[in-house]
């Protein structure tokens, strides 16, 4: 062959193009596009069927908007739920880790729930609940007879209510995660700081918890993507937003805005805000990650 | 500072012993080698020591305390892993200081501790690197530091030599046993080395099979060996171990693959020596390569430079006996060659054919 000599390295180079081209592809096709599409669609009026050119106006008018405030803020309040979907599943995680006496029950146990689809889920925790459901033949059961819970029927409880079901479908995913960090601990770095005179307190903090930096970050990322963006079927299933706007979410306010209200033009407008919000998540922790290596 | 004693320690893994009544003590300052093959329970010897590894049967003690309930962070004994086990998010210098702040001491103590340890080990800078930033010989230093800035009542070591190159070992080597003697620290030191356990050790401890077989000065080890066992482990090559027809009559005669060689009774006199048979034990540098003794034939010749090893086969009547000598290093014999080999038998070893047992008198 006498074709042009490439050295090794424009070789390597053209190999990575040419791999990462299908993918590159796909990415274009299936994200780039509609990300393209919704920008348009959110300078316009569209009910579906015709379009109208509006213009910038339409984002200062969505701003202007209370729905989308509440949305928001509903958002942020659902924000605390993070921390207690990523200290629950490290907490059984450490002590599973610690081969307590039928972990390997208990893992499958707390893994069950991500193996169940979300609707289902919704279904369950929506009879745990309700006025008639388990919490309050618990509370009864117990003896407090005279108190008598209703979260999803009350305004100020309702998004409580499903914070803590959303944490209830991340503890699997969580736990596991974490399981497969402390799997990669080497466990002479325990031994070598039991030596050195620190209790189990001390290496959970200076040991175990350091070398799982990495894996709680990305655990952060996905809960919080999946605090903004996965919450559609537990909502739809447990309140349908309700009561009022108790529970409608950016996610949800999205949905209803464009198939109940059938102003698709300002749900592509919300749709992008609450892209930009996840990105910033995601490239905020991508650069956490990365400068700690 | 604190004297170490192992008091009819036994260790059962899924009902095997790894450690079988072990009884050793450690003299307070003492360095104490710790050697035997594979799996003979070396290891967890340690591990018991440092309270990592629980202890079936017996007593350990550090001073005069008992410790066998003591959690490893109560026993203030300083480890050396064989994979060193330094904390990967943590620089050298907090490595090397994260046992004392975990005791409480003040910032400007462990500064202080840290950098005179960094000094001893030609670590000081690097004390702001991570592990990974290290070579395979510093991060045995950092290893080696972290024990040292605690002064603690003993130190372990599981093999910390092994995983460098020939040089560095030998640097480290007189490195660690110049630290241990300077801090006076009961050390017990665990190795696969012949030269370590020669050169490093005050006394050197012998297992196999997780029993104790001998333990005694390295020179001792070497000149007087408590059985076959160890007569074979120690020593590089090892001692060859013939069987040896004995016939008494004042004077000895050994009779070894057919042939016969003389003990005066001068020289056996310090063995019990029957008639029967017995487990002759020479050096490889005892066996002088002449033109009279056992006719014996090369089969083989190692040049290491130094010397070399020359390998011989015993010859009569059809049995055959393998032998090891050593030579010069700029010897003529070649592979094939019949020569004549006589042992210098004051340096003669007899063991028990049957228990392996030495039979010097008074053993
Ligand atoms: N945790 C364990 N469970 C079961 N058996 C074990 C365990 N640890 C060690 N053993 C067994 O105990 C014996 C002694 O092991 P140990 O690690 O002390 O050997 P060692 O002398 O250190 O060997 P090496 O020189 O190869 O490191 C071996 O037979 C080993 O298989
Ligand atoms: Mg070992």
């Amino acid at each position: 062959m006498k074709a042009r000599r490439l050295t090794l390295s424009q070789r390597r180079q053209l190999a990575g193009v040419v791999f990462a081209l299908p993918a590159l592809a796909l990415v274009i096709g299936l994200i780039g596009v509609p990300i393209g599409q919704a920008v348009y669609y959110s300078f316009t009026q569209w009910d579906g069927i015709t379009t109208t050119w509006i213009g910038p106006s339409t984002w200062s008018q969505a701003f202007h908007n209370s729905d989308l405030w509440t949305a928001l803020k509903n958002n942020a309040a659902l924000l605390i739920w993070v921390p207690v979907a990523l200290g629950l599943p490290l907490a059984i995680a450490v002590l599973l880790h610690q081969r307590v006496a039928g972990w390997k029950i208990f893992r499958s146990i707390y893994f069950l729930p991500t193996a169940i689809s979300w609707v289902v889920l919704g279904l369950v925790a929506e009879r745990f609940f309700a006025y008639q459901g388990t919490l309050n033949s618990i509370i009864h059961a117990i003896g407090l007879s005279g108190v008598t819970t209703n979260m999803l029927g009350n305004e100020s409880t309702a998004l409580s209510a499903l914070g803590i079901t959303f944490v209830f479908t991340m503890i699997g995913t969580n736990t596991m995660l974490f399981l497969t960090g402390l799997a990669t601990l080497d466990p002479s770095l325990e031994e070598a700081a039991r030596i050195d005179g620190a209790g189990r307190w001390r290496i959970f903090r200076h040991i175990t918890l350091p070398h799982l930096s990495r894996f709680i970050q990305l655990a952060f990322v996905m809960t919080v993507i999946a605090l903004f963006s996965a919450l559609f079927s537990l909502i739809f299933v447990m309140t349908g937003g309700g009561p009022g706007y108790a529970t409608t979410t950016m996610e949800f306010l999205i949905y209803q805005t464009g198939f109940s209200q059938g102003q698709f033009g300002t749900a592509a407008l919300y749709g992008l805000i609450l892209f930009a919000i996840t990105g910033v998540v995601g490239i905020v922790q991508l650069r956490l990650i990365g400068s700690d290596l | 500072m604190a004297a170490i004693t192992f008091d009819g320690v036994t260790k059962i893994f899924a009902g095997k012993p790894a450690v079988d009544s072990l009884s050793l003590h450690i003299d307070d300052g003492e360095f104490m080698v710790l050697v035997g093959p594979s799996g003979c329970g070396k290891t967890t010897a340690l591990r018991m020591l440092a309270g990592l590894e629980e202890i079936t049967t017996g007593r350990l003690l550090i001073g005069d305390q008992v410790v066998n309930n003591v959690l490893p962070k109560d026993r203030d004994v300083a480890m050396v892993f064989q994979n060193y086990a330094l904390y990967p998010h943590m620089s050298v210098a907090q490595n090397m200081g994260f046992a004392l702040k975990i005791r409480g001491e003040s910032k400007d103590v462990i500064r202080s501790k840290v950098s005179d340890a960094a000094e001893i080990l030609r670590l000081t800078d690097y004390l702001d690197r991570r592990p990974r930033a290290l070579s395979g010989g510093q991060r045995q230093r950092v290893a080696m530091g972290r024990a040292i800035v605690r002064s603690p009542q003993a130190f372990l070591m599981d093999e910390p030599l092994s995983n460098l190159d020939a040089k560095l070992r030998v640097e480290m080597r007189l490195e660690i046993a110049r630290i241990q003697r300077l801090l006076g620290v009961a050390t017990l030191y665990v190795t696969h080395d012949q030269v370590e356990a020669m050169t490093m050790g005050d006394r050197v401890a012998v297992m196999r099979d997780g029993q104790l077989q001998q333990v005694a000065r390295p020179q001792d080890l070497y000149d007087r060996p408590a059985n076959d066992f160890v007569a074979g482990f120690i020593g590089s090559p090892p001692m060859n171990l013939l069987r040896a027809g004995v016939a008494r009559d004042g004077d000895v005669t050994l009779s070894i693959a057919g042939q016969s060689v003389t003990l005066p009774e001068r020289l056996a006199s310090p063995y019990h020596l029957a008639n029967g048979e017995v487990t002759f034990g020479i050096r490889p540098e005892d066996i002088v390569v002449g033109a009279t003794g056992l006719r014996a034939r090369v089969e083989r010749c190692e040049a290491l430079g130094a010397e070399t090893l020359v390998h011989l086969s015993l010859n009569a009547k059809g049995a055959s006996q393998h032998l090891v000598a050593k030579a010069g290093p700029r010897t003529t014999i070649v592979a094939g060659d019949d020569l004549a080999v006589t042992f210098a038998l004051e340096h003669a070893h007899f063991f028990d054919v049957t228990s392996g047992a030495t039979l010097r008198v008074g053993s």
